[in-house]
């Protein structure tokens, strides 16, 4: 039968190797752009306010999410905050061991609703704490290039 | 846009106003490498293509032979017994002329890609490939082709091993 005359020599058997070019660039809209350009140029955070339902929302948006009304107010959020909730990773993208674990953290701003995940750092993983209070530290603006990364990582205050 | 939206909310972007940052942007450029193995039927197809020749696959219960070849009829739901070589001649079932490349640019001399039945496999398997030594204007359906193998040695088991079909010539 056909079925068992299977080749037995692998190197008789084909393989083809592909690599797909899927580059893009996504610009980051009306509210995202002057978000990032805020980091940027003032290292400040900011984000926008539903009046009708008294939500802020960071990263802005140009809608609320709950009623649809066009959000128009834009208020500075702290760069102060708590840990909502954290991780640590010892592993890197490409699941190999890394030397020093990273802490990731779901961070809640003073003045905003939700919260923003972000790096934690000058903390070791034995000491962090839910609802501890952390604060943003910002790259020098010469290395600030509009992006979520020109905050370096959250580090602890009293 | 329509009947009720006439303008949609927002600003048109060049290309300018990204490329130099004057607006954010986020740019990822993600690693989507991958290999495919081709099983046992292909891997046999394709090395039979180095050596310049066609192979189809027989289904006993059925008669037809499948081209290319496949180690499952899938109309009787059974495994196919055996090899069969073909003639690499055949007739060309549908093709088209496309002036656009492969990345979408106009050309102006139309690249002529169509399905071939190949002589000796059973009605309804299809091969595509291009077609070449014709005038665009004279292809058409049930035109009878012969494949236009490369060099021996520049052969790599790849279906590109036949660089086109071209018109079988009178007395062929």
């Amino acid at each position: 039968m056909a079925m068992l005359e299977k080749t037995t020599d692998v190197r008789a058997l084909r393989h083809w190797e592909g690599d797909m070019e899927a580059d893009y660039i996504y610009t980051t809209g009306i509210a995202g752009d002057k978000f990032f350009k805020e980091i940027k140029e003032n290292a400040k955070i900011t984000g926008t306010k539903c009046k009708k339902c008294e939500i802020v929302y960071v990263p802005p948006r140009m809608y609320c999410e709950r009623c649809f009304e066009n959000l128009e107010q834009w208020v500075d959020v702290s760069d102060k905050g708590i840990v909502h909730t954290y991780t640590i990773c010892n592993m890197d993208l490409d699941g190999s061991k890394m030397d020093k674990p990273v802490i990731m953290a779901v961070i809640k701003l003073d003045g905003m609703h939700g919260g923003i995940i972000h790096k934690l750092g000058e903390v070791n993983p034995e000491n962090v704490k839910i609802g501890m209070r952390v604060q943003a530290i910002f790259k020098n603006k010469k290395e600030r290039v509009g992006s979520i990364l020109d905050i370096k990582y959250f580090k602890p205050v009293k | 846009m329509t009947e009720k939206i006439k303008h949609f909310p927002g600003e048109k972007l060049s290309q300018k106003q990204i490329d130099e940052g004057e607006v954010t942007t986020v740019k990822h450029s993600p690693n989507v490498k991958y290999a495919w193995s081709c099983g046992e039927a292909m891997s046999r197809f394709l090395n039979e293509m180095k050596k310049g020749k066609l192979i189809g696959r027989k289904c006993n219960k059925c008669g037809r032979i499948l081209f290319p070849p496949r180690m499952f009829c899938e109309e009787c739901f059974r495994p196919t017994n055996e090899w069969v070589y073909l003639k690499d001649t055949g007739k060309i079932m549908t093709f088209s002329k496309s002036y656009l490349d492969t990345n979408a640019k106009r050309i102006k001399e139309p690249i002529l890609v169509g399905v071939i039945a190949i002589e000796g496999a059973s009605e309804n398997m299809g091969f595509m490939h291009y077609f070449g030594e014709m005038d665009p204007d004279e292809i058409k359906i049930g035109m009878r082709v012969k494949a236009v193998w490369k060099d021996e040695k520049e052969r790599e088991g790849a279906v590109t091993d036949i660089k086109y079909f071209r018109p079988l010539k009178e007395g062929e």
